[in-house]
């Protein structure tokens, strides 16, 4: 591990301000520039494991990479690593690259599609390098994204369907919604899930040069770490919010926050081999999004509520966390009882709740929080 | 009752590490915040005792939780799952733990209480005596109850029991303004990993490694009963006359991804205890008879048949593991059970 990266993710020890998670990554004139690197990473309980993950000029792993519907998107991408890699963000042919070499570089390029959610990977020997960490968010703003009731949304309007239309004109105008409408580019407003799995013995069986073959990764697979953008248990919620916490990056992206009538956007993604089953507590969410099996977007004709909801591999769905008033709470606002309302929202496929072995509960949960009422 | 401290708890007592997981706050005899007076009652304790005798003729203990307001000598014995609760919508209901031994928590999946009411240890606390849970449900449908204390284990190992909450107009009617039924069928899909029912309480909490990200359930069950009986027990079969309607609440307790098969065409109007159409960005979505649909774990689906000829019609819940999506068990994972119009 010599030159190899080294990252300490756990809050436990270093403290949440330096949490190495997701940060976005600033963009010149839409050009990224991505290494793909070994690192070692530690998980919640202590443990070093094998990984390999894009990083970007910031030094922070797996950024997410935001842009604008018709933008011209430039990713240069240098593979740092000892093994060949390649590019690709699923439902976007043109952002793909084949094989990279050891220390080469390529550049995608295209025009940036409609708006919505999708996943950047390195595709190459499927799903192993996926696993051991390549994978990471790329996010298209709409370049009109509003309905034509005038509501924001974070889709382009020509993909709207009447149904999403509806829930976004009735954000802050229905009775169930007093409060606001949805705010576009407002990371208080547009948090991302992005599930994972580490199974430590194939990363170490990598990191020793065994050649896996790919086929034998899925029926071998035994996770025993779980996380959301990279982060697990403890750390995925800033316990410290104050003016200089960064909602942009680590647990302030993921722990949605804010007072009753702030809608929020989530977006899920699995990059991982479980298929999870999320679930909120406190407000039920609305199914906004799901992927075509070709990979690009396609908002539903029906927006229903669920508190758990399926996050099979590769899944990208997007849910609207309304920040209603907890419904069935009998005395609103309470009287006796101080802000914040502090929700949980964990993988009901409870093996997902555990790290390393064992239930700290240190695995894919995290929270979110209303901090009062309207 | 002493007022509440809240330092002492997850709402305003500091978070770490510890309190996050290995030793989430615990409280005894916490006074329910803003508790008015209540419509309704229910009480649970936890109950260990439980041995189930398996198909394969081992005896596979379950914890649960149980009912001491219930009328009858059957009514208050342990029981898996756990008993029904069934309030109706706009009722203030307590529900009190007293968990009798070791701290456990209830949360009653899918109603939408205040943090200290939701029953997550660590938000909020433990009960290490007693907790009257205050809510008022304001949705009919079906949820679910269950314990969030070591909540991969503890839900496993059967502390959990169905809930439903009906409109105003009672038992008949899915929700206001929604469909009408004459046969309720209740389908709580269960799997289980015998070696998980052989662990301690707090069998993997604080770093222990017992390998709860393992899941290799040998056991598969319908309201409780074993899947070499689901064909033909009555807590299963569904009987309903020609002309009547028939309402199947689904329940997916098991950690499998559930795949389900009705030989019968339906209409799903609820899920997760929302109803689908009453607003105008959701719609009742049609079931074609024999496409399968699944579920993942915790969710609920409501669904009205109507059979429109007599016979009898297959239903078949495969149990997929959540990684490779094979069927539980070497293929073993399979609960049948039948609609019989008669
Ligand atoms: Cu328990
Ligand atoms: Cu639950």
């Amino acid at each position: 591990m010599d030159r190899r990266k080294f990252l300490k993710a756990s809050a436990v020890v270093v403290g949440a301000a330096a949490l190495p998670a997701m940060a976005t990554a600033q963009t010149t004139g839409g050009t990224f520039d991505l290494t793909i690197e070994a690192v070692d990473s530690e998980m919640i309980d202590g443990v070093f494991v094998f990984s390999l993950m894009f990083f970007d000029r910031s030094q922070e792993g797996r950024p997410i990479l935001e842009v604008t519907e018709g933008d011209i998107v430039t990713i240069n991408v240098t593979n740092l690593d000892t093994r060949p890699h390649g590019f690709g963000i699923p439902g976007i042919p043109a952002a793909s690259v084949a094989s990279i070499p050891p220390g080469g570089s390529a550049t995608v390029r295209f025009t940036a599609p409609v708006g919505g959610t999708y996943m950047y990977i390195d595709p190459t020997l499927a799903p192993l390098n996926r696993i051991l960490g390549l994978y990471g968010a790329f996010i298209v703003h709409p370049k009109l994204g509003t309905t034509a009731a005038g509501s924001p949304t974070p889709y382009s309007r020509s993909t709207h369907t009447p149904q999403v239309a509806a829930l976004f004109d009735a954000l802050g105008v229905h009775k169930r919604f007093p409060g606001n409408k949805w705010v576009p580019r407002d990371v208080e407003r547009d948090k991302l899930w992005l599930f994972s799995q580490v199974d430590p013995l194939i990363a170490a069986r990598v990191d020793a040069g065994e050649v896996i073959p790919p086929a034998s990764v899925v029926p071998s697979f035994l996770p025993r770490y779980f996380m959301i953008n990279g982060l697990s248990g403890y750390d995925t919620a800033p316990h410290k919010i104050d003016a200089s916490l960064d909602w942009s990056k680590g647990s302030g992206r993921i722990m949605p926050h804010g007072r009753e009538g702030q809608p929020t956007l989530i977006r899920n993604m699995n990059a991982g081999l479980c298929t999870h089953s999320p679930h909120i507590h406190g407000n039920h969410i609305f199914k906004l999004s799901d992927t075509r099996a070709n990979g690009t977007v396609v908002l539903n004709t029906s927006c229903y509520e669920l508190d758990a909801w399926p996050m099979e591999p590769m899944a990208r769905r997007d849910v609207l966390l309304p920040f209603e008033k907890p419904i069935d709470a009998v005395v609103w606002p309470p009287k006796e009882e101080p802000f914040p309302m502090r929700y949980v929202m964990h993988c009901h496929t409870e093996m997902s709740q555990t790290a390393g072995g064992g239930n700290y509960p240190q695995g894919m949960v995290t929270h979110w929080e209303m901090t009062g009422p309207l | 009752m002493q007022a509440a401290d809240w330092t002492k708890t997850g709402v305003k007592g500091e978070l770490t590490y510890s309190t996050f997981g290995c030793n989430p706050f615990q409280e005894s005899n916490f006074p329910t915040p803003d508790r008015v007076a209540p419509d309704v009652n229910v009480e649970r304790h936890m109950d260990v005792s439980l041995e189930l005798p398996t198909p394969d003729g081992q005896k596979i203990r379950v914890w649960t939780f149980t009912d001491p307001l219930a009328p009858t000598v059957a009514g208050r014995a342990p029981m898996h799952p756990a008993p029904l609760m069934r309030f109706r919508q706009g009722q203030i209901v307590h529900s009190t733990l007293d968990p009798k031994k070791n701290a456990h928590t209830l949360h009653h999946h899918g109603i939408e209480p205040t943090t200290v009411n939701d029953g997550v240890g660590h938000v909020s606390f433990e009960v290490n005596a007693r907790y009257t849970y205050q809510f008022r449900p304001s949705r009919a449908g079906t949820f679910f109850y269950h314990c969030h204390r070591n909540t991969p284990l503890h839900f496993e190992m059967g502390m959990f029991g169905p809930m439903i909450v009906d409109p105003p107009e009672g038992p008949g009617t899915l929700f206001s303004g929604g469909p009408k039924y004459d046969v309720e069928r209740l389908l709580v899909l269960d799997d289980m990993d015998p070696r998980w029912h052989t662990l301690e309480h707090d069998a993997g909490m604080c770093g222990l490694d017992v390998g709860l990200n393992r899941f290799d359930p040998k056991y598969f069950l319908a309201n409780g009963v074993f899947n070499n009986r689901t064909t033909t027990d009555p807590r299963v079969v569904i009987n309903a006359k020609l002309g009547q309607t028939i309402l199947i609440r689904l329940l997916n307790a098991s950690y499998s991804v559930l795949e389900t098969t009705i030989g019968l065409p339906g209409i799903c109007h609820s899920m997760d205890g929302c109803s689908l159409g009453t607003e105008p960005w959701s719609s009742p979505l049609p079931l074609p008879a024999n496409r399968p649909f699944t579920m993942s774990s915790a969710q609920r689906r409501d669904i009205i048949i109507r059979p429109t000829a007599r016979g009898t019609f297959p239903v078949r819940f495969r149990f997929l593991h959540w990684v490779n999506g094979k069927v539980q068990d070497n293929g073993r994972g399979i609960v049948d059970t039948r609609i019989i119009v008669s």
